[in-house]
């Protein structure tokens, strides 16, 4: 017998009544209106606990802890009510064959129904053998679950882009999910790692409307990664007033002003810290005094220093962003100029006296 | 390979192959490979990191002062520690002193990590490899309220209370849908406590997952979020401002509230929760005493947590530092990270290429080249392996050494060390704890040593929080608001080469980077992390690491369910992100 | 070389290369010609005056002036800085659009910077010519009505393709504050930060961009001159009163 997600939450003392009103409550929280309530209730009604295979490659398991500080929904509901984590090497009780056979049963009792969640990547330098499981390359357990999976979820940078590891010069090559998954809808849940409501709320979300989030072009869910830091950031006005911090605990940065001289990555920035903020709502980067690094963005470990606002730009040598090659380009003009300049007078002044002298002649 | 000696250990390859792979509730990839003799106990052990990002060859060439954003990295679990050593590397090299406040909240950030990575390991990593979920639905719910009323006072203990609970388990269990308790080892022999401790266990593994959470919300106030905090070189980002304008932009009153909020509750937890089951466990499995492994011979810890700023001198560092070897309790050597002849990374048996492998490196010459191949007697093939052969290169993880000697790190190190050196802050507690339990002092040498060392640091850690918290206060009161020294933050004010090396006590043990900076860019940056040391594959001179040493000898109640491989070495906490970074 | 001055190629001949030696043999009874059509004027110098607010406040965006004291209320110095940076972009963008419209409405060389004579050759004879006058390798450049061909490959990447790549750029920047709906956000944002990669790369690039406009000002604004003083026609005049004058 598999319970519903209805049953799930009866069993844990909620009364229909409450229940419909978490229902309208979700309902309204997502903003779809009332009449929507009905709706979730039916599907949280009828619907056996969706199958979860959470898959681990190359990666730091900061998003599986990130997961597990969620406060709404608390981690543990969402893990043993919401949805039915079934293999997860961070939590699961089984190990080795025990724990594989899991995967052989999920594929095959919830062909197309599961979803597969990818924390890390698959490297695929020296045969894929920078990460090994159960003897195999990784890439290959990840094709092999995707294959029967209704849909994949990247969990943060390293799924969505390829994150630290695959920073240059990436010895792994490390790719992400979506260069070797090609026929799967894929969610790109990005951060370095996500926050952990947005996690959940991806999660719930899928569960309650079951349906993917309306994604971005890269693949975001549009909900949370519709804006940038920069837009919803509460030092804002510090930076439309040109009130900046100049130097690490200066009185600016004792006066929480806009870190935007810091290398702060805000501007360019596609999360939700600045709204959501992290861990239950108590800080985000930019409120405890250190600029965004832009850990959402693809390939942000290589965009120059986490301090310099400008880009490094490595095809014009070592140390060397926009204003130092355009500054140095322009100098060079000018000087090129005032030459150039210098000796046109010259030659103007000898034709001007070879045509006097001819003149005189 | 046949039968050979080395630290003590017989090692015989010849009885049946058993292979774990995944070893699951770790951080990170490991496979473990044992031997049985045909009593079903453990004559051999291999245990080998399967996963490998190159995080030191990824570092070259990049600023210093962003490498504590890349080693982070390293791992979210032990989340900061390497930040934290890489900032302190790169001061050391650059000589930077940094302020006294800068100190005291960079030790909270990494007492607040020792106090969360510990509980989360015990009850998420670590208790289902003592208590048996599937035996709590068998508990009286009322003798289990009589328990946990008798351990401690945490008001969560009613019979309604765990009642309801089982309930709850029960349905749970009825849907068949069994989540991460699928497949579990329920009903295996190796699992000893009642039913009602089961169940008591089980109800707070669940408050524990909701309490961790709140734990890290101090680095978040520092570091502003958890996992991956922010740090800098020359102090901490987070400016302070108490008393003027602006301050709700910078940590002011309401933020050191909240900290201190945190820390009680904190306290609460272990001393509530924590100390009180693992007691209550332990005295269960008091007769379950394998896994020593190299604990009783050699262990290693750097120290930690500098009381006064800048000082990292062994006096100053409030978590004990030193090495043991060859079990001689009686003398704790002094270590020093930039001695070539101590800290040395060997990669005979592990996926590196040495232009000399028959020799070992100190880590400010270290080199991190791959080098992928099974040995000749491996089972399987290239990209599918069956069996390997640890005559071979095996193992992602490189084989460190100090003064040639495979060590034990971690709490239980740090512990020993401490009881050692009579330090009263670690003697007191474990004389406790033995006296508790009934066991000799030799008890400690084991995986529950291991489990419970642990759990005492993270209540030390807890208290070491409130400490450091009256101190930031006090020296903000006394007129110091500073948090971050600028002036060596201009890389033109760097002299053209200089070295350096930066060591925490991570939660798993001693963890160290060494950094050597030219032109103002990483020349070569090494780490040797906790994991490394315990992880550790053989040497040339066919040494076992301390998770292969810990492994022998132990009997297995069932060949083909690998309980005891899991619980021994969960005792370690194993991260292998970290170790082979 | 000599042109039939009857061939009905002449014509595209003379708007290919800019030599118009029949509109040359008949300059000393007319003395000037109408070249630049007054919209044209306009354009070039509202544009001129939007170019250079554009790189001040697009580099006072990148590196922004010391910190301003007091709350945040008493002052919006960068929201000012950055709406200067809107509006002439705006005006660019309107300016652009018209004088694209008069590329097809005005006269022949109105056309010239938008499009070059790539596959004719005597086009590339002349702007060989003129490099070799810049080089000092002649003594006299060779008399050219509309655009000099030189000056016409640097308008066609220096102004129009730049102004294209910065407005693309510089509105899809804009688009990502507009937020999702806005026009510049669908026209703009929506592909161009996906084509980079993100947002930070098309910031690089549009402030790269920025320096090639300001290299092709350095250049266009000496040869003006220069040719003005040195050459065989007429510049800065041209550009104010439309007429230009041919010297001997
Ligand atoms: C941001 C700065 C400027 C830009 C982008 C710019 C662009 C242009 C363009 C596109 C043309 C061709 C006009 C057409 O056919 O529509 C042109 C012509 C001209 N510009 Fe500028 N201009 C700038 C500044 C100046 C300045 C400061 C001067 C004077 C010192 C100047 C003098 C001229 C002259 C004399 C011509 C006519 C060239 C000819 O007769 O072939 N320009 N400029
Ligand atoms: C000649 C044309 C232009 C020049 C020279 C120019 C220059 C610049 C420069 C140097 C920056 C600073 C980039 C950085 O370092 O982040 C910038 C930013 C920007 N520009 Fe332009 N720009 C031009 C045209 C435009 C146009 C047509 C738009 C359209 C609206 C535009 C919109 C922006 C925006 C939105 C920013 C970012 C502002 C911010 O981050 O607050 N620019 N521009
Ligand atoms: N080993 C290890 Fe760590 C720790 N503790 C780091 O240094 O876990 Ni990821
Ligand atoms: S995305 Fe970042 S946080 Fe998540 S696993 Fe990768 S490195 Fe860790
Ligand atoms: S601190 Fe960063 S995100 Fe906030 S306003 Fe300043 S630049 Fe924008
Ligand atoms: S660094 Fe990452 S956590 Fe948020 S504020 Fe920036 S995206
Ligand atoms: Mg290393």
């Amino acid at each position: 017998m598999i319970e519903t997600f209805y049953e799930t939450l009866r069993r844990q003392g909620i009364t229909r009544r409450s229940f419909l009103k978490f229902c309208s409550l979700t309902a309204t929280s997502l903003g779809l209106g009332s009449a929507f309530a009905p709706r979730i209730a039916h599907a949280l009604e009828t619907k056996p606990r969706t199958p979860v295979i959470w898959l681990h490659g190359l990666e730091c398991t900061c998003c599986s802890e990130s997961f597990i500080r969620s406060a709404h929904p608390l981690a543990k509901d969402v893990v043993l009510s919401m949805l039915s984590l079934d293999y997860d090497d961070t939590l699961m009780a089984a190990a080795g064959h025990q724990a594989e056979a899991i995967l052989e049963e999920i594929k095959k009792k919830y062909k197309g129904q599961y979803i597969l969640a990818v924390e890390g990547n698959p490297p695929l330098n020296e045969g894929g053998m920078y990460c090994i499981q159960s003897g195999k390359p990784f890439v290959e357990k990840l094709k092999y679950m995707a294959a029967d999976a209704k849909a994949i979820i990247s969990w943060g940078s390293c799924a969505s882009w390829g994150c630290v590891q695959a920073a240059k010069p990436n010895p792994t090559q490390a790719v992400p999910v979506h260069k070797v998954i090609t026929d799967k809808p894929i969610i790109k849940v990005p951060g370095c790692p996500p926050i952990a409501e947005v996690m959940t709320g991806v999660v719930t979300y899928m569960l309650t409307f079951d349906r993917i989030p309306e994604l971005d072009r890269q693949g975001r869910p549009k909900m949370f990664y519709g804006q940038r830091i920069h837009d919803k950031c509460y030092r804002r006005p510090h930076f439309d007033a040109g009130q900046f911090v100049e130097e690490w605990d200066d009185d600016a940065a004792r006066r929480g002003y806009c870190l935007y001289k810091m290398g702060c990555k805000g501007p360019t920035t596609y999360n939700a810290c600045s709204t959501t903020r992290w861990n239950g709502g108590v800080s985000f980067p930019i409120a405890s005094g250190h600029g965004c690094i832009g850990c959402s963005e693809e390939g942000f470990w290589d965009k120059g220093g986490f301090y310099d606002r400008l880009t490094h730009i490595k095809q014009f040598g070592v140390e060397a962003n926009a204003d130092k090659v355009g500054g140095t380009a322009a100098a060079v003009a000018g000087a090129a100029v005032a030459a150039h300049a210098a000796v046109s007078a010259i030659k103007r002044a000898r034709v001007n006296h070879a045509e006097e002298n001819q003149g005189g002649k | 390979m046949g039968v050979y000696e080395t630290q003590g250990f017989k090692l015989d390859n010849s009885g049946k192959r058993v292979v774990v792979d995944p070893v699951c509730r770790i951080e990170g990839h490991l496979r473990v490979e044992v031997n049985l003799d045909a009593n079903n106990v453990i004559r051999n052990a291999v245990s080998t990191g399967t996963m490998w990002r190159g995080l030191e060859v990824i570092l070259k060439g990049r600023d210093p002062r962003d490498a504590w954003a890349f080693t982070e990295r390293i791992c979210g679990v032990c989340t900061g520690t390497h930040a934290l050593t890489s900032v302190r590397a790169v001061e050391d090299a650059l000589a930077i002193k940094i302020p006294e406040n800068a100190n005291t909240i960079r030790n909270m950030m990494q007492l607040t990590l020792q106090v969360h990575d510990h509980l989360v390991h015990f009850y998420h990593l670590h208790a289902l490899d003592w208590v048996d979920v599937v035996s709590a639905l068998k508990a009286d719910p009322k003798r289990t309220s009589e328990l946990a009323q008798s351990i401690s006072a945490w008001p969560l203990s009613s019979p309604g209370y765990f009642r309801d609970l089982q309930n709850r388990l029960k349905k749970f269990v009825e849907s068949g849908q069994l989540g991460p308790f699928m497949n579990g080892y329920w009903g295996n022999p190796a699992y000893k406590l009642p039913p009602e401790a089961n169940l008591m266990a089980v109800a707070h593994y669940l408050e524990a997952l909701d309490f961790q959470k709140e734990i890290v919300k101090i680095h978040t106030i520092f570091g502003g979020k958890n996992p991956h905090p922010n740090w800098l070189v020359g102090g901490m980002p987070c400016a302070i401002n108490v008393h003027d304008t602006g301050a709700v932009g910078a940590i002011n009153m309401e933020r050191l509230n909240l900290v201190k909020s945190i820390i009680d509750r904190s306290i609460e937890f272990t001393e509530q929760v924590y100390i009180p089951d693992l007691l209550a466990i332990a005295s269960f499995y008091k007769g379950w005493l394998h896994g020593g492994g190299l604990s009783s011979k050699s262990v290693l810890s750097y120290g930690d947590i500098p009381d006064r700023a800048n000082d990292y001198s062994a006096k100053n560092l409030l978590l004990p530092r030193g090495a043991i070897i060859n079990g001689d309790l009686t003398r704790v050597h002094e270590v020093d990270l930039k001695d070539p002849e101590q800290i040395q990374e060997f990669v005979t048996h592990s996926w590196y290429k040495y232009a000399d492998e028959a020799r070992g490196l100190h880590p400010f010459d270290g080199v991190t080249e791959p080098n992928f191949a099974l040995g000749k007697n491996a089972k399987g093939t290239k990209t599918d392996i069956k069996e390997l052969d640890e005559a071979a290169k095996y193992s992602w993880i490189k084989a460190p050494r100090w003064r040639g000697h495979a060590m034990e790190v971690g709490p239980l190190a740090r512990y020993i060390i401490g009881y050692v050196q009579k330090n009263p802050e670690f003697k007191e507690p474990v004389d406790m704890v033995l006296k508790k339990l009934d066991v000799p002092l030799s008890a400690l040498f084991s995986t529950l040593g291991r489990t419970a060392a642990r759990g005492l640091e993270c209540q030390w850690a807890a208290h070491k929080l409130a400490y450091f918290h009256d101190k930031l206060i006090a020296n903000i009161k006394a007129g110091d608001s500073s948090t971050a020294n600028i002036e060596k933050w201009d890389p033109a004010t760097w002299p053209k080469e200089v070295k350096g090396a930066g060591f925490t006590e991570a939660p798993r043990g001693a963890l160290a980077h060494w950094i050597r900076i030219k032109d103002g860019r990483i020349d070569n940056y090494q780490c040797v992390v906790p994991t490394t040391w315990n992880g550790s594959p053989r040497d040339g001179k066919g040494q076992i690491g301390a998770f292969e040493a810990s492994l022998m000898n132990t009997p297995m109640a069932k060949a083909d369910e690998p309980l005891e491989i899991l619980r021994t070495i969960h005792s370690f906490d194993p991260c292998l992100a970290c170790s082979t970074h | 070389m000599s042109l039939a001055r009857d061939s009905s190629s002449y014509h595209d001949m003379a708007t290919a290369t800019g030599v118009d030696e029949a509109a040359v043999q008949q300059a000393p009874s007319i003395k000037s010609m109408y070249v630049y059509e007054a919209p044209v004027r306009l354009w070039h110098w509202v544009n001129a005056l939007c170019i250079v607010t554009l790189a001040a406040s697009g580099y006072l965006i990148g590196s922004p002036l010391p910190s301003m004291p007091g709350e945040a209320s008493d002052s919006f110095l960068f929201g000012y800085i950055r709406f200067a940076h809107f509006a002439a972009a705006y005006i660019l963008a309107v300016g652009f659009l018209v004088r694209i419209y008069w590329g097809f409405a005005g006269n022949s060389h109105a056309r010239e910077i938008f499009t070059l004579p790539l596959l004719t050759a005597a086009y590339w004879r002349e702007v060989g010519a003129m490099l070799q006058w810049y080089a000092f390798l002649r003594p006299y450049p060779n008399r050219y009505v509309g655009h000099n061909p030189l000056a016409r490959l640097a308008m066609f990447f220096g102004v129009f393709l730049m102004t294209l790549f910065m407005l693309a750029t510089g509105f899809a920047l804009y688009g990502e504050g507009a937020q999702a709906g806005h026009w510049s956000h669908i026209l703009f944002t929506s592909w161009v930060i996906p084509l980079f990669g993100q947002s930070q790369d098309v910031h690089t690039w549009h402030h790269l961009g920025m320096w090639a406009i300001v290299l092709f000002v350095i250049f266009h604004v000496y040869a003006a001159i220069r040719e003005d003083i040195m050459g065989r026609q007429s510049m800065l005049s041209t550009m104010i009163s439309g007429y230009r004058m041919l010297k001997k």
